[in-house]
Order: C-alpha cells, then structure tokens, then sequence
C-alpha cells in the first residue's frame, strides 16, 4: 500500500501538473527500454522451438492443447485445433496427420471418423503455459554442473587476486610519496582508453607463451590488475587520513601490517564496490575465455552456452534458458548489494 | 631515561628552510613545551625528533645515542596526534593492544600495561566501544593512553588539546600536568596557545620563522624575554611597545641602558596615577576580574592597560598612568633585550 502511494505521488497532487506528465512518460519510456529486453527473454526462454519461430512474436509463452486420442486401438497424445469451416459451427478436433495442405482429424469424443480439414481452417488451441524442457534437457545433458564450477573459479578466483594486487597498487599510489607517481597512475589509467580488441593478439601470444592456454588460470591472470580497480581504491584510500599511518609507524607496525592491518580494513566499503565489479566482468566474460579455453571440460558458461549455436543451426531455445539461468548469479549480486554500488560509485566519483 | 639532544637541525623542502640550526637539549624528565606563532616549524621539529621526518642536516641525540638515521619505531618514543589518530576500525583495546602486538610482548604483560592505562587514565568503561563512539576528551584519553602503554622513552605531544573546547581544555591540561608528575616521563609539548605553555612547562621553546629565539622556564620568560618578539607573544594581553619619548614622563630618574631604542611594558605593569602618560581612552572591555582599556597616546601611539577589578571610566575621558621602572623592558635597535643599567 505504501509502495503504491509511493509510486503515483503527484507533484500537481490530485490533479496532473505538466511536470507529472512528461515524468511519467520518461520514466516508463526508460522501463521498457530497459527492462523490456530482459522481460522478454525471460519469457522467450519458456518458448518451444516452433513458437520460437513464429512471426509475428508473442511476448507470453503458449502451449499447444493436446488430447489423449485412442488411434489403431493405441492412445496417442494429438495437438488439438479449433475448426471453422463455412456453414457450421467452430469446432475443437485432434490432428492425426498432416498431408499436404490438407489435415487429417477426428472429433476426440468420436475418434473412428476421420475429418479431412483445409489448414487454412484450423488454428491451434493454445494456453499460456512453459516450456520447461528448455531448461531441463541441457540441465541434464548440457555439462551445465562443470560450467558452473569453471565459472564460479574463474570469478572467485580472479576476484580475490584483484582485490589484493590492485589494492596494493592503490596504497603505493595513493600514500607513498615517490618520484613519478604521478606518471604511473597516469600511466595505469590511460589504459581504459586501449579497447580488448587491440590487446587480444600480444595478450594471446603472451599466454600462449606461458603455457597457459587451455587452462583456466590462463583466463583468470590477464584479467586481474584494471585501472578501474586501482583507481576506485586510490581515490578512496586518499580519505584516510595519513595521521592513522603515522601513528602506527610510532606504533611498531611494519609497511606489510599498516597495509594489512589498517588500510584494508578501513577500505572496506571501496573494496565491496570492487568486488561486486569485479564478480559481474568475470561472470560475463566471454571473448577471452572463449579464446583461451578449446578443451569441452573447461568451459565456463559463457563459453558453454556458445556451443549451442552451431554452423548450421542454432538452438535458440536453449540458448535462451541457459542465458537466464547464467543471469541469475550476477542478478542477485545486484538486486542484494545495490546499494554498496550505487553509494560506492558516488563515494568514489567514478563513472 | 629520556634525554633528548638536537645539534644544529635543518630541514628543508627544497627551497624552503623550515628549521634552521636547531640546538636544544632536553632533560630527563623535563615537559618543554615547543610554542610559536603558527609556521613556525614547531610541528616540523617534533616531526624531526618522532623520526616521521628526517632532517636534511644535524643530528638527534636520544639518550646519547644517535638516533638520526634511526627509524620512527625503533626509537622508543610515543606521538599523540592533534587529530588522536586512533584507528577507528579497532576498538578501545585493541587500539591500546596494537603497538604491543606489534612488539611481540607476551599477552600477561600487555594485559598488565593496559590495566594500568586504564586506571591512570579512568578509561575502563570505554574499553569494547570504537573511536566513532567516544566524545572528544574520550578520544583524548584513549591517545595518550595508547602512548602510555608503550612506556616510551619520552612522549611527544602536537597540539593536543587543540580539538577540545575551551572548558575541557583547561580540565585536560591540568591532568596531563598530573599526569606528567606521576610519570616523570620526558614529554615534548607543541602548541601555539601560550596559556598552556606556561602552565604545562618546566621550559618553553619559543620560535619563530625555523629558529629558537629563547629557551627559558616560563617565568624568566616573562620577566626576561630576550627580544622583542618573545616580550610581545608571551604574555595576554600583548605587551606595549613604546619609544623612549613616549615613556619620558614615567622614566624619572631611571637610567635609559646605552643603545636602547624602544621599551616594552606589560599592560598589567600601568596602573592609574597622579602623574605620568596621559591616555585617552578608546575602549573599555570590562572582563569583571579585570578592566583592559584601549587608549592612545598624544603621540598617537597606541596603549592598553589592564587593571584588577572595575575602573569607572568610558570612551574619551583622560587617564594619567604610571609604571614601576623596575617593570621597564628596553630594546635595542635590533629588538634585542638591553638590560636597565
């Protein structure tokens, strides 16, 4: 109720003021354009191959009605289709074959019958229903397990690694005072600007060099130091006041524990914005692991879901269900840690 | 033990001397108290002798030992920052635990260095609360005890008390005072605030632009500052600097020392009289114990008087002032101190 309240609070209060209008317009126009892509997807997912197919598309997924028909003395499951022909009333009749344009039907409750049907007569009864063998059939034969597996390393793993080396780059920056310091960070930011595709070939031949193709470290390593990172967590280690560091040099602590001891823990919040990054860009990762990665067994889902769309044909509907299922991690990393990113991203002054 | 030699201190960055020819010795058990105008590089000094900073030249002498290359942590001594600078991550004990820990002491005695902190400091209660969670005369507390736990050669104190209000303040100063007496630790004091460097110190630095202009206890101080400058910041309301033709009528028969150019006299020293300067009076400002009044002189030059109690007069009336010559300060054309002949 207060939700609601909330939602069509009026600035004209009960009447509509110009300003009402045009936010509502805009803020609707937003919805869709943002979430109708992922509503439709969702729904699509739920979609059989031939519905998948058809045009015009229907947003809700249908299936068709069938009925148990006794065929030759043995009971058969026939799709069921509503029948007009001129001069008599609509009827429902099952299908039994189709030759031609012509269809061959009978009236379940009289199944001796055969009714020869134009197909322009008939359209398929249908209810909105799901098809839940999209994401039953590659659960069960699509290795979905062992991506699962692949991914949550790569990420876990790639997350930690870039935690810890990009906050130590972010402490050197940002709170010793060295020659040059200036150039490095310039230096380290400037390479947002090169886009994967120009590094894609020395990073290859580097890998490839190391021996780490066709293994998921070899994902995971060039992944881990970003400017971003390093960046977010520079600006943020800035606020610490150097007092705190002083006071622990008096107090006997080493560099290792005035980094490990004070430092981390007090950038805590800057750290969980980083995290919840990081985990999405890894998640989502696809262009380099596919690169990377030839061997089945060492697939992470991005990949995987790759395998579905073959030369000849691609199957849509299992890519579709994979895709939401793949989602549903980096969904709730944001639906539960939202607010650490939108107050991170304000405290940080970044993007 | 505790103490503490400067030989000829510079520090510069890069262009700029901050420190120039420091030489200072600093007793056992002595509080000095470093006070000056701000930028006068008395934060810089103690940054010197903490170890946080090095100098570009000299030498600092802890115990006779020569400490300047030695590092902040190893040199025994303990910081209370301006800002506290307690970690606010960690709680109470563990702020005070933190430089133990980091010294490897065995958990029994840092339980036992604690406690004691902790009484001597009335601190118990705060012990599992966090920084953010104390008052500002808590976090006062909890710094100096996180220095006193460490038993430190000597405590170096910035500007302690300058985040607490006024009445706090003078609360705080009298139990470090206390406190510096039950310890009878060496403590280094920096603060530009000269009431407490003249309540707090056995001796006071004063500086000005990077140098020591008088070392002093405080009351030589007052009696004897050895230049203008230290005359005019020690001692509220500042002191009177006057010529000698000002002065000629309260000077009588006391002989002007050869060379002398000016003379100083403490708004406190001139009381109304029968005869002397003749004053008008600008401004009265009745502080109830006391009366300063703002005035000029038929010179033009201007005077302020401070008399005990309540004076009945206002803006315009005429006063006559007189001063015991004995109270008369003379400098010469370089400011510096002439002693009356």
């Amino acid at each position: 109720m207060k939700a609601i309240t909330f939602l069509t609070r009026r600035r004209g209060g009960d009447t509509w003021h110009w300003t009402d209008v045009v936010t509502f317009a805009w803020l609707g126009f937003g919805l869709i354009i943002m979430f109708g892509p992922a509503i439709w997807l969702v729904m699509s997912s739920f979609k059989s191959p031939a519905q998948l197919a058809e045009f015009p598309p229907t947003i809700l997924p249908y299936v068709s009605e069938t009925v148990e028909v006794p065929v030759k003395g043995t009971m058969k499951e026939l799709p069921l289709y509503t029948v007009t022909t001129e001069g008599e009333a609509p009827r429902e009749l099952a299908e039994v074959r189709r030759v031609g344009i012509i269809a061959n039907m009978v009236d379940p409750a009289d199944p001796e019958t055969v009714i020869k049907v134009n197909i322009n007569d008939r359209t398929p009864v249908r209810r909105v229903g799901l098809a839940l063998e999209n994401y039953a059939k590659p659960l069960r034969d699509f290795n979905f397990g062992l991506y699962l597996w692949n991914s949550v390393f790569v990420t876990g793993v790639a997350t930690i690694i870039t935690l810890i080396t990009n906050s130590m780059a972010a402490f050197a920056l940002s709170k010793y005072d060295f020659r040059g310091r200036n150039a490095v960070l310039l230096l380290i930011v400037a390479t947002l600007m090169i886009p994967i595709s120009v590094n894609i070939v020395p990073l290859y031949s580097v890998v490839s060099s190391l021996g780490l193709l066709n293994s998921l470290w070899g994902v995971i390593l060039p992944t881990v130091a970003t400017p971003t990172g390093v960046f977010l967590l520079r600006q943020y280690m800035l606020t610490i006041p150097d007092e705190l560091l002083e006071a622990a040099r008096m107090d006997k602590a080493s560099e290792w524990q005035i980094y490990w001891r004070i430092i981390l823990p007090l950038t805590a919040p800057a750290l969980a914005v980083l995290a919840i990054f990081s985990v999405v860009w890894r998640w989502n990762d696809f262009l380099w692991p596919l690169i990377v990665l030839s061997r089945k067994e060492l697939f992470t889902l991005q990949v995987g879901l790759n395998t579905f769309a073959g030369e000849l044909n691609v199957q849509w509907h299992f890519i579709l269900a994979m895709t939401v299922a793949t989602m549903i991690p980096v969904v709730l990393v944001f639906v539960f840690l939202q607010r650490y990113i939108t107050a991170g991203i304000a405290g940080t002054g970044l993007k | 033990m505790g103490r503490i030699r400067l030989e000829s201190l510079r520090k510069s960055y890069g262009q700029v001397e901050v420190l120039k020819d420091i030489n200072l010795e600093i007793e056992e058990g002595e509080l000095v108290v470093f006070v000056g105008p701000s930028g006068c590089g008395k934060s810089t000094l103690l940054r010197q002798i903490s170890g946080l900073d090095r100098p570009t030249s000299g030498n600092i002498f802890i115990n006779e030992n020569d400490a300047t290359n030695v590092s902040a942590a190893d040199r025994g001594l303990a910081m209370v920052f301006q800002s506290y600078a307690l970690y606010p991550h960690m709680t109470v004990r563990q702020n005070l635990a933190f430089g133990l820990q980091n010294a490897k002491m065995p958990k029994a005695e840092m339980d036992e260095r604690i406690s004691a902190a902790v009484e001597m400091l009335e601190i118990g209660p705060l012990l599992k609360r966090r920084p953010g969670q104390l008052s500002g005369g808590q976090r006062q507390r909890v710094a100096i005890g996180r220095a006193i736990v460490r038993d430190p050669t000597a405590f170096l104190l910035d500007e302690p008390l300058s985040n607490l209000d006024a009445e706090l303040r003078v609360s705080m100063r009298a139990e470090l005072s206390a406190l510096h007496a039950r310890l009878g630790a060496t403590m280094i004091y920096v603060t530009h605030d000269q009431v407490e460097a003249m309540t707090l110190a056995d001796r006071i630095v004063v500086l000005r632009a990077g140098k020591i202009e008088q070392v002093a206890p405080p009351i030589t101080l007052f009696e004897k500052p050895v230049n203008k400058f230290v005359a005019g910041f020690i001692g509220a309301p500042n002191m009177n600097f006057l010529t000698l033709d000002d002065v000629q009528p309260v000077l009588g028969n006391v002989g002007v020392p050869a060379g002398a150019t000016m003379t100083g006299i403490r708004p406190q020293h001139l009381s109304p009289a029968e005869t002397g300067l003749d004053m008008t009076v600008t401004l009265v400002e009745a502080l109830g114990t006391e009366t300063v009044i703002h005035g000029v002189l038929g010179s033009g030059a201007t005077i302020l008087v401070t008399v005990p109690g309540h004076v009945k007069t206002s803006k315009g009336e005429h006063m006559t002032l007189n001063v015991d010559p004995a109270h008369l300060h003379f400098f010469d054309a370089d400011e510096l101190r002439v002693e009356a002949a």
